[in-house]
């Protein structure tokens, strides 16, 4: 008793505040650190791993020319804007090709529309986010995700052609010899590009004939059924909630990224002095990886199991044929710029992503079910415009909105909003927003965010409505809709200067 | 003696090439000045419709890529002459 009376009353206050505190913190932690494992051992390297080295082959191994040539002030529109929305795809994988090539079609080239259209999709349907969004949130989401983009691509441009065609008209006249450039694909250099998409597709794509187990074997390893056990503790989840737990396969995977990126940049970042052998332990690293992670490993009490689905020998095959090609079909120069430009993806993105993954998992401590509930999570204007408005005024590195975005859905966000969200954030950032008005002007970037406000509210609810299991009568009409609103706009607009026309075929 | 600039808004690929360009100017001995032009509205005056863009005497040499030492070594010997 006696002991008890030496505290003073508001000192076990500040004692209970301080072990709250430090509970938290150490919750947050947790937290965040399992986010981050989880993360790193299950969805990244089977999907990542792959769209990385696809977005390096497409910035070095696509000349810009085969799209560029028909970007240019002769070209039909016709053929324009659907070049606009294939270079968006193909060519803009980062920031850095898409400022200058927007530029350009905008002053040199196609004009206004087209310039928009590619500007619009180039964030919103490049290679990396699309195939993440696949793997952790849904291929629904993320075919919503590239269709109503392009389909709502071509639609801005338009409009924002017919509103300021008076611009476009007087804009200098510049000759095409920009846009005249020709160039061709080697055809070993296609095949490799498309059997790096097989990889991509071998690895992820839920095909029941590659889950299938081809034959197992049993290792009487039964120290890893502790390990694992072990894991589990150190990084508690809750299924219910969607969280992962590591497994053992999981941590040989990270520390496989580890040796990666270690080999990576002794050999890669160092290589326009030179290919070296380092760049070969990479390379071998990064198709090894691959490989363990399309094995299943079950660890059991007496022993390791390990089944070698169809999906295994796919990776092996493709594997195999992309070393080969790596070394002997492809020039020095092509393998060199494509290890280059995977890893510089790698270099920029990565480290990012890290820090956001582990953030994201803080702070899902932090945020109430019932708050995302109430706000977004059914399908209503105002659910979808709040995703839209998040997306806008948060800024965050590319694919960290991808967590961020799974993190809502686990708490309760219907998938419309999502959508709306998803679309908006890549595509709209106060930076983003001040370089477009170096380019184009204030009064274009102003009228340019306000289409992109209301397409994305717009996505969200159709593919919201669709989710609902809406008929297609009724998603139909709301597409009808919009239409109806596009084409009373533009009748408007043409009224007020049909003096000139710039006819979009 | 030799103008040279490096077009890029910053990117480490821009870093690179003007990395790679100090290289082979001191490698070559030349007298040369280097400027970076960050401006992307610049970009386009050149004929540039990707980073990082090398501008030899106003003239685009290449774009969208990193050359090689060897490449770059041949556009500014080919200035020279």
């Amino acid at each position: 008793m006696s002991s008890t009376n030496t505290f003073s009353y508001p000192n076990i206050i500040k004692g209970y505040l301080i072990t709250m505190i430090l509970d938290f913190s150490i919750d947050l932690l947790h937290s965040g650190l399992g986010n981050l494992a989880a993360y790193l051992a299950a969805h990244v390297l089977l999907c990542l791993l792959p769209a990385f080295l696809i977005a390096g082959a497409m910035t070095a191994l696509i000349p810009k020319e085969t799209i560029t040539r028909f970007l240019g002030r002769s070209t039909p529109k016709i053929i324009s804007y659907p070049a606009s929305a294939a270079a968006g795809f193909l060519l803009a994988v980062c920031s850095c090709t898409v400022i200058p090539l927007f530029a350009g079609i905008y002053k040199k080239g196609a004009g206004l529309g087209p310039a928009i259209t590619f500007l619009f999709v180039a964030p919103a349907v490049n290679i990396l986010a699309l195939s993440y969004t696949g793997t952790v949130i849904g291929f629904d989401l993320a075919i919503a995700r590239f269709v109503l983009s392009i389909s709502f691509g071509f639609g801005i441009g338009i409009l924002m052609a017919f509103i300021f065609h008076k611009d476009d008209a007087e804009h200098d006249q510049a000759t095409d010899a920009m846009f005249a450039g020709q160039a061709s694909m080697r055809r070993p250099v296609v095949i490799f590009l498309l059997l790096l998409v097989a990889l991509l597709v071998v690895g992820t794509f839920q095909i029941d004939f590659l889950k299938q187990t081809i034959f197992q074997i049993n290792l009487p390893f039964n120290s890893i059924n502790h390990y694992e056990e072990f894991l589990f503790k150190l990084v508690p989840f809750d299924p219910t909630k969607g969280e992962e737990g590591v497994t053992a396969q999981g941590t040989l995977l990270i520390f496989m990224l580890i040796l990666i990126g270690i080999s990576s940049w002794k050999g890669i970042e160092s290589i326009f002095d030179g290919f070296n052998t380092w760049t070969w332990i990479s390379v071998t690293l990064v198709g090894l990886t691959l490989l363990i992670a399309s094995i299943i490993i079950n660890p059991h009490v007496g022993g390791l199991n390990i089944l070698f689905p169809g999906k295994f020998f796919g990776v092996l095959l493709i594997n195999l044929l992309l070393g080969w090609m790596l070394k002997t079909q492809l020039t020095e120069d092509e393998s060199r710029d494509f290890l280059w430009e995977s890893w510089r993806f790698v270099k920029q993105i990565f480290p990012l992503l890290v820090v956001g993954v582990f953030v994201v998992g803080m702070i899902r401590v932090l945020i109430r079910p019932e708050w995302i509930q109430s706000i977004a999570g059914s399908n209503t204007i105002l659910g979808n415009f709040v995703g839209v408005v998040f997306g806008v005024f948060m800024y965050f590195p590319t694919l960290v909105e991808v967590p961020i975005a799974q993190m809502f859905l686990n708490l309760g966000m219907h998938r419309g909003p999502l959508l709306a969200y998803l679309i908006s954030d890549p595509e709209l950032s106060l930076q983003s927003i001040l370089i477009t008005i170096s380019i184009i002007g204030r009064l274009k970037t102003w009228v340019y965010v306000g289409w992109v406000a209301l397409f994305s509210t717009l996505a969200g609810l159709i593919y919201g409505a669709w989710v609902n299991g809406a008929s297609l009568g009724l998603v139909s009409l709301y597409l009808l809709t919009i239409l109806a609103i596009f084409s009373l706009s533009l009748w408007l607009i043409n009224r007020q200067n049909f003096s000139k026309k710039i006819m979009v075929q | 003696m030799l103008s040279i600039k490096i077009l890029g808004s910053g990117c480490p690929n821009c870093k690179k090439l003007e990395q790679i360009t100090h290289n082979v100017i001191e490698q070559l001995g030349v007298q040369a000045e280097v400027i970076k032009v960050t401006d992307p509205t610049k970009f386009a005056e050149y004929g540039a419709m990707a980073t990082p863009g090398l501008v030899i005497n106003e003239k685009l040499c290449c774009s969208g890529r990193i050359p090689s030492p060897t490449e770059i070594n041949s556009y500014i010997t080919s200035a020279l002459s």
